[in-house]
């Protein structure tokens, strides 16, 4: 499984990419923001699922949501929204946009795993 | 490092940055309380703390911020607005965090501290306004803002941000192509990242992303470039100096180039190292906020030159004594808001921090608009404490009174409090600086402000220096602290050294400066140790057998910590840009030395650390200080104060004691020389016909002059402005440090009083008066070729 991770802290995109190489991610690519995701969607090998932040300097994950479904090649490109709970109330914002999926911070290595199950990603 | 840890790491450095942009957007926000951007700026900040501490099992981390998020999130929404209250509320909490970061940092946990009074306290505030109304009242009172230049380049150029992880391995620079950038936060371990730009209050907030154009450099890894650099510098150098290259006209072609890459990589590598100084001014807003709520102040901040830069060392270096200084205009400067009205001015203090370059050294000033010194409060407490005496305090300039204030054990506070007054500080300010290569001045006007001046060097790691030999051996001595180079031969030797108290000194334009003997110091046997040690000078007589072996004497004269002394050396021979090596452990704890530096012909020489010098020569130096010559002016006055006195015999019994001050020289003539003049006894002295008096006879004391000395006489040399005169007495016994005590009045002509020094009945001469009785006005032609010479003679200056 090949992922890229977005989000404005390192420590974030840390503890993502551990969880993600746990249930199975080969490649994992990482991002600092939404325009950053972007640049890097278009440069690396099209990912199986793209884990994004919602709160974000430059863009945010609503933007990058927003984005990455107005290009043709990413209408079907697994979406997964990463937010606390906070931001909750907006998710349907987000799903409107086209994110597949949302996690809520904190979360653990199951959740992951049951949500990459429920979008058919092994 | 597991990952884990590396995402601990990287979750402390996060969060230390983005603590300190919301403790500015917090303090920005209070001077623009409408400032919508900075607000989401300040959530999302602590939002992301939450976020990842949540993960990384900071349970009690985790809760105060989301208490503190959801009050935010209540401002952000607008529902409630932000108060003094809510925002020293929130600045506290930034603490907390800190100071859970901290204890992470140290024992991987976030502590046992639950702050559930601050908890309590950010619940409270989210029900609206209930801000207690003293603590409003004290909060609305301290306005920040920055200079309006200031702004300007806010929004012109990107922003860093650095923080304070300590942590050695994840230390990092942010090397940055693009030209200077303001940083707000101070760091003592640097971590830099590049943080999107802020949009001033009125700017559009649109940002961009710097992630591309910058990137983080291990410090450690800087420092090996920095150092290997140097090295490259002193092959090169040692490349130009070799014979071969002016054989071959290619190899000149290619030597000349090397050296010019050299140059520009050398330069190169000193910018990646350079930070500017908003790092350290950042944060004073904070703490002037603070501290003015504290002593219920009003004090606005103003900054320009936040993008001066300075080397990385010498960042960390000034940062505490710029914050106590910061400090110190908080708490004594400014006054309080009705002590200001009264006297005319706006309630509201300002505090303005200036940072530029001149000359290749950084300026740095400190100005309030306060009260200014007050001088003469100033000596009262510097004599109160024992700092000076009176009789000092007399002879003081203005400019040298203030400049009291840095001496140890020196406080003007007129109540200790818990912002500054404790004593200390001012002195270490001061020798912090030094201690670095620069100065500090200080200029007051009453009733108008204070300005400290800071001047400090762009960079530690070169730095010019003076190349001298000692023992065969070179050192180099840091051009900071050198004052000027003096050079005495034959005959003047004998002349301008002396010795006070087993030291010696030299006599340089009316001061007495404290000699150290290079040689002595370092322990290098010095081959002509003849007139340098100081022995051998006791007396005039020896003096003149060791004068034979010397000839020429080298004197580097140094200052450091507000002190003057003379270094003395064998050879003096140039001046260099010198790359400083530090010592390896063996040598650092060997205080004269600050380090190590290659020279052309790739021999080593140790850099003298003149501070270390300085402590070495101290107690010398106190001594002196006494002793100065000018004090001639003065008279003798100030009996009771301590005096540095000549203690001679006269007679059988008598004991006299003369001020030092006023004796020009020590002499031994010959019996023969006397003549008579205008029926008066006379010798002629460096071309000049000079009273002389027999101290015996005018003063009636027993006895005759001992056989012992045959036809040489003692005379004591006596100047007063330009009158001189010779006292011819028996025996030249000592020098003494007396607090005198006046323990009988005169009974006789020519004597002031009588006391006890060192045990016996000493009379103490009256100088002046046998100078107004004996003295003779040298003619014109006499005064002005004295006036014109040009060694500076010192007698009668």
């Amino acid at each position: 499984m090949r992922a890229l991770v977005i989000d404005d802290s390192k420590a974030m995109r840390i503890i993502l990419k551990q969880i993600l190489q746990s249930v199975g991610g080969t490649s994992v690519e990482e991002a600092g923001n939404g325009k950053e995701g972007l640049d890097k969607l278009k440069s690396m090998e099209k990912p199986d699922v793209v884990l994004v932040d919602w709160n974000m300097p430059v863009m945010n994950g609503l933007e990058f949501v927003r984005a990455v479904r107005g290009n043709p090649t990413y209408r079907t490109l697994p979406l997964m929204m990463v937010t606390t709970e906070t931001e909750s109330s907006q998710m349907g914002k987000a799903l409107a946009a086209g994110a597949n999926e949302y996690v809520m911070k904190p979360f653990t290595k199951d959740v992951i795993q049951e949500k990459l199950k429920i979008l058919g990603i092994k | 490092m597991s990952e884990m840890d590396e995402a601990i790491q990287e979750f402390l450095i996060e969060s230390d940055e983005n603590l300190s942009q919301v403790e500015q957007d917090l303090l920005e926000l209070e001077t623009h309380p409408d400032g919508s951007d900075i607000l989401a700026n300040i959530f999302r900040a602590v939002h992301t703390v939450k976020g990842t501490c949540s993960f990384l099992g900071y349970s009690k981390l985790e809760s105060l911020a989301h208490t503190g998020e959801t009050l935010l999130s209540l401002l952000r929404d607008g529902d409630i607005t932000l108060t003094p209250a809510i925002a020293s509320a929130l600045l506290k909490m930034v603490d907390a965090i800190r100071q859970m970061l901290t204890c992470i940092q140290e024992t991987t946990v976030d502590g046992e501290e639950e702050y559930g009074e601050l908890k309590a306290l950010l619940t409270e505030l989210q029900k609206g306004d209930v801000a207690p109304s003293s603590q409003s009242d004290a909060a609305s009172s301290d306005q920040v803002s920055e200079a309006p230049v200031d702004a300007d380049q806010t929004t012109a150029e990107g922003e860093q941000v650095v923080n304070e992880e300590p942590s050695a391995d994840e230390v990092a620079l942010s090397v940055s192509p693009t030209a200077v950038a303001p940083v707000e936060h101070a760091s003592n371990a640097a971590v830099v990242e590049e943080k999107k730009e802020k949009a001033a209050p009125s700017g559009d907030g649109k940002s961009q992303s710097a992630v591309d154009a910058n990137i983080r450099v291990d410090v450690g890894l800087l420092d090996k470039l920095m150092n290997m650099v140097g090295e490259l510098v002193l092959t090169r150098n040692q490349i130009l100096q070799s014979p071969m290259i002016l054989d071959d006209a290619a190899l000149q072609t290619s030597s000349q180039r090397l050296s010019l890459i050299t140059s520009e990589l050398q330069e190169g590598i000193m910018k990646t190292r350079m930070q500017p100084i908003g790092n350290i001014f950042g944060k004073f807003p904070r703490v002037v906020r603070d501290l003015s709520m504290n002593c219920g102040k009003q004090i606005r901040v103003e900054m320009e030159g936040k993008e001066t830069e300075l080397d990385k060392t010498l960042i960390e270096a000034i940062k505490d004594p710029l914050t106590h200084l910061v400090r110190n205009s908080v708490d004594h400067g400014i006054e309080t808001p009705d002590v200001r009205q009264s006297n005319g001015k706006s309630s509201e203090g300002i505090l303005l921090l200036r940072a530029y370059h001149e000359g290749g050294q950084v300026n740095i000033e400190i100005t309030d608009d306060g009260g200014g010194i007050n001088t003469q409060r100033v000596a009262e407490t510097g004599v109160k404490r024992g700092v000076v005496t009176q009789d000092q305090i007399a002879k003081m300039s203005e400019r040298e009174l203030l400049n009291l204030i840095f001496m140890p054990g020196f406080s003007t506070a007129e109540k200790v409090t818990n912002v500054s007054g404790r004593g200390v500080g001012m002195d270490v300010v001061r020798t912090n600086i030094e201690k670095i290569g620069g100065t500090i001045d200080i200029q007051a006007h009453l009733g108008k402000g204070t300005t400290f001046k800071l001047k400090v060097p762009l960079t530690l790691a070169i730095i010019p220096a003076l190349i001298i030999t000692t023992g065969h051996e070179r050192f180099a001595i840091p051009q900071v602290s050198l004052l000027e180079l003096v050079r005495l031969e034959g005959e003047q030797i004998k002349k301008f050294i002396d010795t006070v108290h087993g030291a010696s000194v030299c006599r340089l334009r009316g001061t007495l400066l404290p000699l150290l003997h290079l040689g002595q110091i370092v322990g290098l046997d010095v081959k002509e140790s003849g007139s340098k040690n100081p022995e051998t000078m006791e007396s005039p007589a020896d003096a003149s057998d060791a004068e034979a072996v010397e000839n020429v004497v080298n004197i580097v004269v140094l200052q450091a910590d507000g002190q003057r002394f003379g270094l003395v050396v064998d050879e003096i021979n140039d001046t260099e840009e010198i790359v400083v090596k530090p010592l390896s452990k063996q040598l650092k704890g060997v205080p004269v030395f600050a380090g190590a530096t290659i020279m052309g012909d790739g021999r080593v020489a140790l850099i003298l650390d003149v501070l270390g010098l300085t402590n070495r020569a101290g107690m010398t130096i106190q001594h002196t200080e006494n002793s100065r010559i000018d004090q001639l002016e003065k008279g003798f006055d100030g009996i009771g104060s301590r005096d540095t006195l000549l203690i001679v015999k006269v007679g059988e019994t008598g004991q006299l004691a003369i001020p030092l001050t006023m004796v020009a020289r020590l002499e031994e003539i010959k019996m023969a020389a006397l003549e008579k003049a205008c029926g008066k006894e006379v010798i002629q002295y460096r071309g000049e016909i000079l009273p002389i008096i027999q101290l015996c006879d005018v003063l009636s004391y027993q006895g005759t002059p001992d056989a012992d000395s045959g036809d040489a006489l003692q005379m004591v040399v006596i100047s007063h402005g330009q009158r001189r005169i010779g006292l011819v007495v028996d025996r030249i016994v000592d020098i003494v440090d007396e607090h005198l005590q006046a323990k009988q009045g005169s009974t006789k002509p020519g004597i002031l009083c009588s006391a006890v020094i060192q045990g016996h009945v000493t009379d103490v001469l009256d100088v002046q008066q046998l100078i107004l009785d004996y003295a003779v006005l040298p003619a014109e032609e006499s005064v002005e070729a004295f006036i014109e010479d040009p060694v500076g003679e010192f007698v009668g200056v």
